[in-house]
């Protein structure tokens, strides 16, 4: 199999894309996916300062690389979520990912906030990634806003993305439906949200690892076990197998066709207001995160 | 004989024959587009054909959470 552009021996091969690549020309067609997503969806510009979320997983690992190969103002956020299994893996591989590349790396403890995920997933009745998934979104936001970052970008990448796209059409959840995709703009108190991975498949993020000399983790969460999206992963890969390219037009035909169906009509009935605690922006007066220390404080 | 490291669980085998990256995956269980394969720190492509006594690292790239 030889590279399509170059015609030395590939390394690569895509099916999804009808092609094969060598290295160097594998690390050019994964920066012109990158450059594509942010260009097409007005992602940032070289003049935002730009907070990653980084895990140490191969994702937020390779988006990182890859932005700051760009020259893009960027930083990193790693939340340790005080999981004894997987957190201090997760957050050596990040620590040393930064110092190696030079990205400035905040880290968050969530035990310091009275919220280590083995105590939570005890004494908290909801699904435990449910609660998990909530606080990490509360804290990225909430060092976005209060430290003057104009976008968070996350790793999430195409295999991510449709899956959650199957996940709430099998729901038919429209208002998950109405606001799904690559950008989330700023509003109501929320950063600006955007995922420029998402013309990726998590099969070329660790293929750019590889070939860009990333090392990344490979720590699950054993928590994650009951996750329903790795189901959906494997469903649209076994479709992907029999019909490349298929996650993508499914995707991006979402974007430019279904998601307008799905969008609000009329005036919006929920009132977003600041959290009466910690004045982040809630529906529900106090906000989950603080609701949650309130639990975890008298249990 | 074809040694192989199968990551993330760091578990190794051996495998009797098998003549290209493809006929190992299918030994393996798994499909090409689903997990690096990788011979002396480089990758490997599907059509390429093994030999005895190769050293084979099989990465899977599903994320599990």
């Amino acid at each position: 199999m030889k590279c399509k552009r170059c015609q030395v021996p590939a390394v690569v091969a895509l099916p999804s894309h009808h092609t094969a690549f060598c290295k160097d020309c594998f690390l050019i067609f994964a920066r012109r996916l990158v450059e594509r997503a942010i260009k097409e969806h007005s992602m940032f510009t070289l003049d935002d300062r730009i907070l990653i979320a980084i895990s140490g997983g191969k994702d937020s690992l390779a988006l990182s690389w890859q932005l700051k190969e760009l020259g893009y103002n960027i930083e990193g956020l790693h939340i340790d979520l005080g999981i004894p299994e997987s957190s201090p893996i997760a957050r050596a591989y990040t620590e040393r990912f930064c110092a190696k590349t030079g990205i400035p790396l905040h880290v968050i403890e969530t035990a310091s906030l009275g919220l280590a995920m083995c105590d939570v997933k005890r004494r908290v009745k909801r699904p435990i990634c449910s609660v998990c998934g909530q606080t990490k979104r509360y804290l990225f936001n909430k060092h976005a806003q209060e430290n003057g970052f104009t976008v968070l970008a996350t790793g999430h990448n195409l295999d991510d993305e449709t899956s959650r796209l199957f996940a709430n059409v099998m729901r038919w959840d429209v208002e998950f439906l109405s606001d799904q995709g690559p950008v989330m703009p700023a509003e109501k108190g929320f950063a600006k949200k955007v995922k420029p991975l998402f013309r990726l498949t998590e099969f070329e993020t660790a293929n750019l690892c590889f070939l860009a000399g990333i090392d990344y983790g490979y720590a699950p969460c054993p928590y994650s076990s009951k996750a329903s999206f790795p189901i959906y992963k494997k469903l649209l890969a076994d479709l992907e197998d029999i019909q490349p390219g298929r996650k993508i037009r499914f995707y991006d035909g979402f974007i430019k066709d279904g998601r307008p169906g799905f969008a609000p009509r009329g005036e919006t009935t929920v009132d977003i207001e600041p959290c009466t605690t910690c004045g982040y922006p809630t529906s529900a007066g106090e906000c989950g995160v603080c609701r949650l220390k309130n639990v975890m404080r008298d249990a | 004989m074809i040694t192989v490291r199968l990551e993330p669980e760091n578990r190794d085998l051996t495998i009797d024959r098998a003549a290209t990256v493809t006929q190992l995956l299918h030994k393996l269980g798994r499909k090409p587009g689903r997990a690096l394969v990788i011979r002396d720190g480089g990758l490997l492509t599907p059509d390429l054909n093994l030999k005895y006594g190769d050293h084979i690292i099989v990465r899977d790239v599903g994320s599990k959470g």
